[in-house]
Order: structure tokens, then C-alpha cells, then sequence
């Protein structure tokens, strides 16, 4: 039997709970795992797990059979003994440890094949052959066994993080989603320049799968954008540390510092105080909509005069003592 | 008055003033939380009088059927958790 398939795993029960239990178990797993209340794109695989597990479970004759045969149980015929059924399992489970879904396609009762024989993709169409054996109508999407027609799939939600100047240029990217059942699905997604954390991104048809031919839902990849060694960001606005020597503060000096699009001379006016802020209009990350955004510098107070321009690397060799050095550049 | 942290599923039916047989059956539908004892017996805290009391008045107040009642609590329940998210995060301020 597969071992991470188990149904009575998949509902969080043990193998001698009560109806009364598995009903419970499984209607709070579908209320959690439901794809229109979890964007989750692994959610609605397991939604259809849970529901097949509870399919089978909640109904006591059908249950039997399952504890008796396991998985497969739809294969082996009415009258088969589960003593003799078992001996010849074991006979052919060496060759097939390890599967991850149902499937046993092949006869899993014929004595030495039982057990091995399925495909590595999972054995969907043994499953979507043995729901709509139940159900009496397929076509993958969750909802068509009611008899409800076409309904199209939910949309789901995932995120998807990237680097400051991933966000700036835009551009493409490849990224990989594992769904609920380990599958994974590889999208290559064309970022525009100048997104924002927490932007949602679209793509069309990708979502959960529409049943008897609807159309799909959507999958929106929600933008988290990494914490940056450099830049602070806000909305798209960028901080960057600027630390100077106190003598520079004093008598105003030009810097030069990188931005993502590219090194820009900064001219800091004499008698700047720390914690200044110094706009530099447009050198933020590009607002699709209008073009225009900002990046600003706020004033350290010291700075090895080699690097001028890093957050933290000048302090190595510097003076440590912030408050002797603040005197000078503070007016 | 020492109030009893748990009650048994006659009691707890006593209070609320429903049918033992509803109660097991909203705590199958997984509208309320019980535990089961090694002898099978159910246990209620009596935060879940607070849960009875809100499915009957949405069962009451709503053509609501149990599972309907289910999704609804649950949804109340998590946006609660984001309203008092939203809440936290807004009073330091900025």
C-alpha cells in the first residue's frame, strides 16, 4: 500500500475511527483545502484527495474492502479472498516499494506483477478512470461528479520572490510550482519593470482546471520582493545609507552611488546633518503607469573615505565611536 | 462555585438545550470541537457553548444547512484573525 497515500493519512484519522470521526475529519479538511478558499495551487489536488479518501471511507461496505485490499481495492474482484490476496501482493511488493499514488493500473492482483507497473507521472488516468467510474462523468476538474455541468476552475495564488533589481529591470523568469501530489509545473513568466511588493502578477488559464471543457482559472504569482543588503523600499521608492566622513558632511562633497540603473553622482550640500534626505528624482524603481520615481539617500555619519558609498562596510576600520565623530559633522 | 473546565455531552446538551444526537452530529459535521475519550465518550470545553450558540443563530437566521454553516464559521473565524492582524499592525503607526 502506498504509504504516503494512505486515506485514513490523508484524513487524519487512525485506521479504527468511527464514521462520526471521518466525517468530521474530512469536512474540516475540505473546508480548508477547498480551491476557492485556498489559493494554494497544491490545494485543489488535495481537495480531491481528501474528497476520494472520504468517497471511500464513509461508506462502510466500500471501506471494508479498502482495509482489506487497499488502494486498489476497485480491481480485485467481489469474491477474492484478502488472506490469499495479501500473500500475492507480498509476493510482487519488492520490485515496487516507493510509488507515491495510486495506480496498481496493472492487475495488482495478479500475483507476481502486483505492485509495480505504473508510470512515474502518478497514475492520473487510473484515477480519473475510477472517479468517473463512480461518478459517471470525467474530465479532471473537482465539482463534474455532481452533475453540475461545466464549471470553471478556481484561481489560485502563489508567491513569488524577487530581488530589488529583479523588480527594476523586469524581464523574464523561469519559476517551478510543486502542487499537492509533488507534480511539479515550470512557468516562464514575464515580469514587467517596476513591480511592487505585493503586486499580483496574471496568468491567464493557469489556475485550477475547469471541468467538461470551462475554461481554467487564473494563477496570480503575488510579488514579494527580498530583503536587499543596500536598498530599503517603499512602495517604489528606494533608501539607500550614505555615509559620509564628517568632513565631507561638513563641507558638502560629491559622491557617487549605485543605483539600479546605474552609478549616479550625488552632490551633498555643506552643513548636511545625518539623517538627511537627499531625493534623486526618477532613479527608483519605474512606475509602469506614469514614469516617474524616486530614490533617495539618507546622510551616515561617517564613512572610510575609499568606499563612501555602502551601508556597513566602511565602519570596519573607522572609528567606532559615533558620537565623537557626529559632533563635527552636526551643526 | 468551581465551574467544571470540561463538560460531558449530557451536560453540555443540559446547558445549550439541544438533543445529545444534534450535538454529535454538529461536532461530526465539524461545527463544534469535541474530544474523544479512550472509552468514546465526547468532552466539550465551554468555549464551544459560545460555537453552539453562533450555529444556531446562523442556522436560524440564514436558510443555512450544516455544511454551509461550517464554511461560514470558519470564514467569520479567519477573518477575525486578519481584522485583529490589521489592527496590530496599524497601532504602532507610522
Amino acid at each position: 500500500m502506498a504509504d504516503g497515500e494512505d486515506f485514513y493519512q490523508l484524513l487524519g484519522v487512525p485506521r479504527n475511527a468511527s464514521q462520526d470521526d471521518i466525517q468530521r475529519a474530512y469536512r474540516k479538511l475540505a473546508r480548508a483545502y477547498h480551491p476557492d478558499i485556498n489559493r494554494d495551487p497544491g490545494a485543489e489536488d488535495r481537495f480531491k484527495e481528501v474528497s476520494e479518501a472520504y468517497d471511500v471511507l464513509s461508506d462502510p461496505q466500500t471501506r471494508r474492502r479498502y482495509d482489506a485490499f487497499g488502494r486498489d481495492f476497485r480491481q480485485v474482484p467481489e469474491d477474492v479472498d484478502p488472506e490469499t490476496w495479501r500473500r500475492s501482493q507480498q509476493a510482487g511488493a519488492g520490485a515496487g516499494g516507493g510509488r507515491t499514488r495510486s495506480s496498481g493500473g496493472t492487475g495488482g492482483f495478479s500475483g507476481g506483477t502486483g505492485g509495480f507497473g505504473f508510470s512515474s507521472d502518478g497514475g492520473d488516468i487510473d484515477l480519473d478512470d475510477l472517479l468517473g467510474g463512480i461518478f459517471g462523468g470525467r474530465g479532471g476538474g473537482f465539482g463534474s461528479r455532481r452533475g453540475f455541468g461545466p464549471i470553471p476552475g478556481a484561481d489560485q495564488e502563489a508567491e513569488i520572490e524577487l530581488t530589488v533589481e529583479e523588480a527594476y529591470r523586469g524581464g523574464r523568469r523561469s519559476i517551478t510550482l510543486t502542487g499537492g501530489d509533488g507534480t511539479r509545473r515550470s512557468f516562464d513568466v514575464t515580469i514587467p519593470p517596476g513591480v511592487t511588493d505585493g503586486q499580483r502578477i496574471r496568468l491567464a488559464g493557469q489556475g485550477g482546471r475547469g471541468s467538461d471543457g470551462a475554461r481554467n482559472g487564473d494563477l496570480y504569482l503575488i510579488v514579494r520582493i527580498a530583503p536587499h543588503p543596500r536598498y530599503r523600499l517603499e512602495g517604489r521608492d528606494l533608501y539607500v545609507e550614505l555615509r559620509l566622513a564628517p568632513w565631507e558632511a561638513a563641507l558638502g562633497t560629491s559622491v557617487a552611488v549605485d543605483t539600479p540603473g546605474g552609478e549616479v553622482k550625488v552632490k551633498v550640500p555643506g552643513g548636511t546633518s545625518s539623517g538627511r534626505r537627499i531625493r534623486l528624482r526618477g532613479r527608483g524603481l519605474p512606475n509602469p503607469k506614469a514614469r516617474r520615481a524616486i530614490c533617495t539617500q539618507r546622510q551616515g555619519s561617517w564613512c572610510r573615505p575609499g568606499s563612501r558609498v555602502s551601508n556597513d562596510g566602511c565602519s570596519n576600520n573607522w572609528p567606532r565611536n559615533p558620537t565623537s565623530i557626529r559632533g563635527h559633522s552636526s551643526d | 462555585m468551581v465551574r467544571a473546565p470540561r463538560l460531558s455531552l449530557e451536560e453540555f446538551a443540559v446547558v445549550t438545550g439541544l438533543h445529545p444526537d444534534l450535538i454529535r452530529r454538529l461536532v461530526a459535521l465539524g461545527l463544534i470541537d469535541a474530544r474523544r475519550d479512550s472509552a468514546g465518550e465526547l468532552w466539550f470545553s465551554r468555549s464551544q457553548l459560545d460555537a453552539v450558540a453562533r450555529v444556531q443563530r446562523l442556522r436560524a437566521g440564514f436558510a443555512l444547512n450544516y455544511a454551509a454553516i461550517g464554511l461560514v464559521t470558519d470564514l467569520l473565524d479567519r477573518i477575525a484573525v486578519l481584522e485583529a492582524a490589521l489592527r496590530g499592525a496599524r497601532r504602532p503607526g507610522r
